[in-house]
């Protein structure tokens, strides 16, 4: 069960040993937040080491005056540095490299620019460790993470709480802004985790929606064939399926493909390679659209939720509250059939997440 | 230049162009048809994709390309003739494009299959062979490369290949393509300049102090050692915790991820070709000539810049060809530590399995190294020119 939490996600990410990132992120905040003249306090910190020892020098009564030339120079300095602090004006919105995070990321920087407040587009930064790290260093404002990478963030993937959609979100906002004054705004409805999806027509003759149906339909002899990535078969997610809803998996009922793409299992159910019925899919995977395949819902809730939420910079939420609000309504109008219809436009039709962003907000009175 | 015309020879590698020019043909997909982005394509044949009057002249076209390549020996005629051979394939791709898409259908993908890149490259050999046999000057390879730039991108710009799925990826991030394509060229060029300006007194000072010469390479060696993604990645930590620790650090651009760290390593990289071909190119100027120099009344300042430096310019040149060629491929990496960069389009295509956008970032790249080999290779050609 563990092994299966430990995954980033979406895409190829490895993790990142969070606590040297929260240590280094809690200074910048504290230089980012700071008034004009608060670098000083970094400043004891020993970086400005020429000030420190203009403190020391202080006390022998012939260094006096160079003491007090130093001092007068780095206060200076300060006012300088101070006016060229990283006070933000503009939002610096950012995405991970997979579509949907960018499509949602842009959604954001649309909605924002539309309230008037201006906006700068750093979207498809990087993996998951890069735009992390991006927004801890307060390089970005703000992106869309997912609720269960919060497990990796915090080394606690064992957690159970990361398997419920509410309870994991709550954990990663608590612990994010503790550790970073990280925000948490409003999660979406969706989870974009690890699942099993069937052939429409199977799931219809076998009257199949949820995993538990799943379980009885292949215990009783239902003629499943499932197409999955190794990771998938060995790496203990399949295994803590099989466990959680007690049905067990023969190995002539497996297509293991060895790239592991979601695209190559949903293709093969699809083109019904080998006899594939089922297909390894993620939670929103636009695929499942394309591919006219329905997901099997986690009824026991063996998978950690990835609810794709936006986090923010306290700093940037400060200078900004209203993005709070403007962001609500947007990530409350998700669920998995609207992000799996969105998805599968940039994904499956190759349209800009541009487009798709604007089209979306339109056709909800988001943007005019 | 004055062979006369001899039959009855048979070239060899027209032999084997031709043969795997045909087997491609035969064997191979010439285009690939995708109902959408991902999903696995069904293979066409020329035949089945062109009108009969096309497919027929596309083959016999291609017989004559195959005929010139076997028995004709002047490298003027084989050079027009590949050309030609690659235009007409270009022309029955743009064609295939054209008929596989539904008007107005934005969603099927028609790609390239792996005959047309066999294809392809065997009358890029055949082109490039007669190139090499006519030893055209510095000039005329970069006219040759200017009037092939022009061809190539008026048909881009013409729309004819826009039915194609490497060129649907870049209708949909036109605006961001331009944006990536300056930020590649800025980080390759950028590090490339400053390591110039590092490496240049270095190598000089190598040069004169012989004691410092294998430890100086030895460690520039030793970071050219270090895999570019695991240096990308050292460099993240130091200069985040710099950007955290000096506020205005992270005001000049000084973070642990985007431009600077990318810029830094590609930096450490560019340093050993620089310093080691300055190293050999001034230890390969005559000590005859410096003595005559000194002779002359030249002071050691003199003899640097206007004798050994000058001198030693073509090969140091060389090492800068090498820095360049190698940062436009490196640069490529830069986008996982958020570099920016036509990387940016390989890593998305990766993760989202769209091949097309894959290589969206990959073809730029290696036309953009091409190139910038073409042109510094001919630089480096008027330089020893000029010495001789």
């Amino acid at each position: 069960m563990a092994a299966a939490a430990v995954r980033l996600r979406p895409g190829p990410d490895a993790g990142v040993g969070a606590p040297g990132l929260t240590r280094q992120a809690t200074t910048d905040n504290v230089s980012a937040a700071a008034h004009p003249l608060g670098w000083r306090a970094s400043g004891s910190d020993g970086v400005w080491s020429g000030y420190r020892g203009a403190q020391r020098s202080q006390l022998l009564a012939r260094r006096g005056l160079v003491s007090n030339v130093l001092k007068s120079l780095s206060v200076t300095a300060a006012l300088v540095l101070g006016t060229l602090a990283p006070v933000h004006a503009a939002v610096v919105v950012s995405s991970k490299l997979s579509s949907e995070s960018a499509m949602i990321g842009e959604m954001i920087r649309l909605m924002l620019d539309a309230a008037g407040i201006e906006t700068v587009d750093r979207m498809t930064l990087g993996a998951t460790p890069v735009v992390r790290k991006a927004l801890l260093a307060g390089e970005i404002d703000i992106y869309v993470e997912y609720t269960g990478n919060g497990g990796s963030f915090f080394n606690m993937a064992s957690d159970p709480a990361w398997k419920d959609l509410q309870k994991g979100y709550e954990l990663g906002a608590r612990l994010d802004y503790q550790a970073n004054r990280i925000v948490w705004l409003t999660p979406a409805n969706a989870s974009n985790a690890w699942a099993l999806a069937v052939r429409k027509d199977v799931a219809r003759a076998n009257n199949l929606t949820t995993m538990s149906d799943f379980a009885r339909w292949v215990s009783g002899g239902g003629k499943v064939v499932l197409a999955c990535s190794a990771e998938f078969a060995n790496a203990g997610t399949l295994r803590s399926l099989q466990k959680t809803y007690g049905f067990t998996m023969r190995s002539d009922q497996l297509i293991v493909l060895a790239g592991g793409e979601t695209s190559a299992t949903i293709g093969a159910a699809a083109a019904q390679t080998n006899g594939a019925n089922t297909a390894m899919v993620y939670g929103t995977d636009g695929g499942v659209v394309a591919a006219n395949l329905q997901i099997l819902e986690d009824d026991k809730h063996d998978q950690p939720v990835y609810a794709p939420v936006p986090i923010i910079r306290e700093a940037a939420l400060k200078a900004n509250p209203k993005i709070a609000q403007i962001v609500k309504p947007l990530m409350q109008s998700f669920d998995r059939t609207t992000l799996q219809q969105l998805n599968a436009r940039v994904q499956i039709d190759g349209e800009a997440t541009t487009t798709v962003a604007a089209d979306y907000l339109k056709s909800k009175g988001f943007l005019k | 230049m004055t062979s006369l015309p001899r039959p009855h020879v048979i070239d060899r590698l027209g032999v084997l162009l031709s043969l795997a020019g045909a087997a491609a043909l035969v064997f191979l997909p010439f285009v690939v048809l995708k109902a959408n982005r991902i999903m696995p394509g069904d293979v066409r044949s020329v035949s089945e994709v062109l009108p009969l009057w096309a497919t027929l002249s596309f083959g016999v076209i291609l017989i004559l390309v195959a005929a010139t390549a076997i028995g004709i020996a002047d490298a003027r005629v084989r050079l027009v003739v590949a050309l030609a051979g690659v235009a007409v394939v270009a022309l029955a791709i743009a064609a295939a494009g054209n008929a596989l898409t539904p008007p107005g259908n934005k969603v099927v993908r028609v790609s390239p299959g792996t005959g047309f890149w066999v294809l392809l490259i065997a009358l890029g050999l055949m082109a490039t062979d007669a190139i090499t046999r006519l030893r055209p000057g510095p000039g005329m390879r970069v006219l040759f490369l200017v009037l092939f730039a022009a061809v190539a991108g008026a048909a881009l710009a013409h729309g004819m290949f826009d039915n194609l799925s490497i060129m649907r990826e870049y209708a949909v991030n036109a605006g961001r393509f331009a944006r990536e394509a300056r930020q590649h060229v800025f980080l390759a060029v950028g590090s490339l300049a400053a390591a110039v300006v590092v490496a240049l007194p270095v190598g000089v000072l190598c040069h004169r102090v012989p004691r410092i010469r294998a430890g100086t390479l030895g460690t520039l060696n030793l970071i050219q050692t270090i895999p570019s993604i695991a240096l990308f990645g050292i460099l993240m930590v130091p200069l985040g915790a710099l950007a955290a620790a000096v506020p205005w650090a992270a005001e000049f651009g000084i973070r642990g991820i985007g431009t600077a760290p990318a810029m830094v390593a590609l930096f450490l990289y560019s340093l050993l070709p620089v310093v080691a071909n300055t190293v050999v190119g001034l230890g390969r100027v005559s000590p005859a000539t410096v003595e005559a120099a000194r002779g002359m009344g030249l002071t050691s300042r003199q003899i640097l810049t206007d004798i050994e430096l000058i001198l030693a310019f073509p090969v140091i040149l060389t090492g800068i060809r090498i820095v360049l060629v190698q940062n436009i491929g490196l640069v490529t990496v830069a986008a996982l530590i958020g570099g920016g960069g036509f990387g940016t389009f390989v890593f998305q295509g990766i993760g989202q399995t769209a091949i097309d956008l894959v290589l969206l970032g990959a073809i730029p790249t290696v036309a953009l190294a091409f190139s910038s080999a073409v042109l510094l290779d001919a630089l480096v050609d008027v330089m020893n020119r000029a010495r001789q």
